[in-house]
């Protein structure tokens, strides 16, 4: 019988293969838990408001959430920094082979984890295999009263009920910035865009960027030495390093 | 009870009356099938096939193509540029919609024809970009009064283009039939 640490050695190999393309670098030391990225992303997002009644049943939606951990037993109890924690954009994400639908596939050309609305019929299973607990389930169509709909991102599609939703990384500013780029004639420069969260963040605890480009701000970043990746024995991949305690 | 019913209409009267409702419910099918497929109706009945013929370029009235995702649709200030100096403006019941629009200052609510659902993200400046006309798509606007779609804009019709404009290139090919390319 193969035990855990077996498969530790086989993903490590496997992680040796990998070479994402977008990553981010999330510090923790600097995040007050402000909940700005939060807001940020529901806005640039177009995320639904679930309300009191749907939240107290576990169906809030967020691309992104704050997590708060405590140490210690009372009445010494401390406060871990705060985490933020959004869909990690796994290289070999655990969503993706249970889609019945292929709803969740992964981006060949920006090596993302995409979820595809129009696809996805609801079985919810891509979200109970997720390790990181970040996808959100429509499970209403949420109103929007008036004014409300004029804030929606005509770049990013109002999803209906029945559908799974996560983080992008918010790949309609890519798709903008890559474009912008290309009628120009020139590629993406690091720095140029970045995503909701990291630009509301008042703390720049968030970097957003290339990873498979070693001059870029966040492959910098990565290379310091306390850089962790979450859950990575489980050979997810993840392309968001966090660094606590340094 | 059932039996009796089946009984009445198995005599001559019973069976033309299934005759005549097995016709309605077909007829009314038939043209519910046929009003989709009609172009709406418009504020104006606008003549593309005339301006064309006049030279005028696409991209005058939607200029939004070659800049980004959005063609647009023109205000009635654009049509004013040209028309304030055409004679029959003031005297054809055509126009009369556009007339009284400039001097309301209330804005032409057209009708967009050729639409992709909300779920896809389709960009007009890539296309115009990678050396698409127009016409490519929206067919042959010097034909046509009200614009209409030559064809339904679904996935297998985009991808089909996509892919075969990638041709030998891989890495174009891969960035073409991604999903994320157009659905986010």
């Amino acid at each position: 019988m193969a035990t855990l640490s077996d498969l530790k050695i086989s993903e490590v190999k496997l992680g040796e293969e990998h070479t994402g393309k977008w990553g981010m670098v999330i510090d923790q030391d600097i995040c007050t838990g402000c909940q700005a990225c939060v807001a940020a992303c529901a806005m640039e997002n177009n995320l639904s408001f679930v309300g009191e009644e749907d939240s107290g049943y576990g169906r809030s939606m967020h691309w992104i959430r704050i997590e708060r951990f405590w140490e210690g037993e009372y009445p010494e109890v401390k406060m871990t920094p705060n985490q933020p924690m959004m869909c990690q954009q796994c290289g070999s994400a655990t969503c993706e082979p249970v889609c019945p639908a292929f709803a969740t596939v992964h981006s060949q050309a920006e090596q993302l984890n995409l979820q595809v609305y129009n696809r996805c019929v609801g079985t919810r299973y891509c979200a109970n295999n997720c390790p990181y607990q970040v996808r959100s389930f429509n499970w209403r169509d949420y109103e929007r009263p008036e004014p409300l709909p004029n804030q929606l991102n005509p770049d990013v599609t109002v999803r209906r009920r029945g559908v799974m939703e996560k983080c992008t990384f918010c790949i309609q500013r890519i798709h903008k910035a890559q474009d912008k780029a290309k009628s120009e004639g020139r590629e993406v420069v690091d720095g140029e865009f970045t995503t909701a969260c990291a630009q509301a963040c008042p703390a720049n605890a968030i970097t957003f960027g290339r990873v498979d480009d070693p001059e870029s701000m966040v492959s910098q970043l990565a290379k310091r030495s306390h850089g962790v990746k979450h859950l990575e024995e489980l050979g997810t991949l993840p392309n968001v390093t966090y660094f606590k305690g340094g | 009870m059932i039996k009796s019913i089946f009984d009445w209409l198995k005599q001559p009267l019973g069976l033309i009356a299934v005759g005549i409702t097995v016709l309605t419910l077909f007829s009314v099918a038939a043209y519910g099938i046929y009003t989709t497929q009609q172009a709406p109706e418009q504020p104006i009945q606008f003549p593309h096939q005339t301006h064309v013929a006049f030279g005028i370029q696409c991209l005058y009235c939607h200029p939004g193509a070659s800049k980004g995702p959005a063609a647009g649709l023109p205000s009635q200030a654009k049509c004013w540029a040209c028309h304030n100096q055409i004679a029959k403006t003031e005297t054809s019941a055509l126009l009369a919609p556009l007339k009284e629009a400039v001097l309301s200052g209330t804005p032409i609510q057209w009708v967009p024809v050729a639409q992709v659902p909300d779920f896809v993200q389709f960009n007009h400046r890539a296309h115009i970009a990678a050396g698409k006309n127009c016409e490519d798509c929206h067919g042959d606007m010097s034909k046509v009064t009200i614009a209409q779609n030559p064809q339904v804009f679904n996935m297998g019709w985009c991808l089909n283009c996509h892919v075969e404009s990638a041709g030998e290139d891989h890495e174009k090919l891969v960035k073409l039939s991604d999903c994320g390319t157009c659905h986010y």
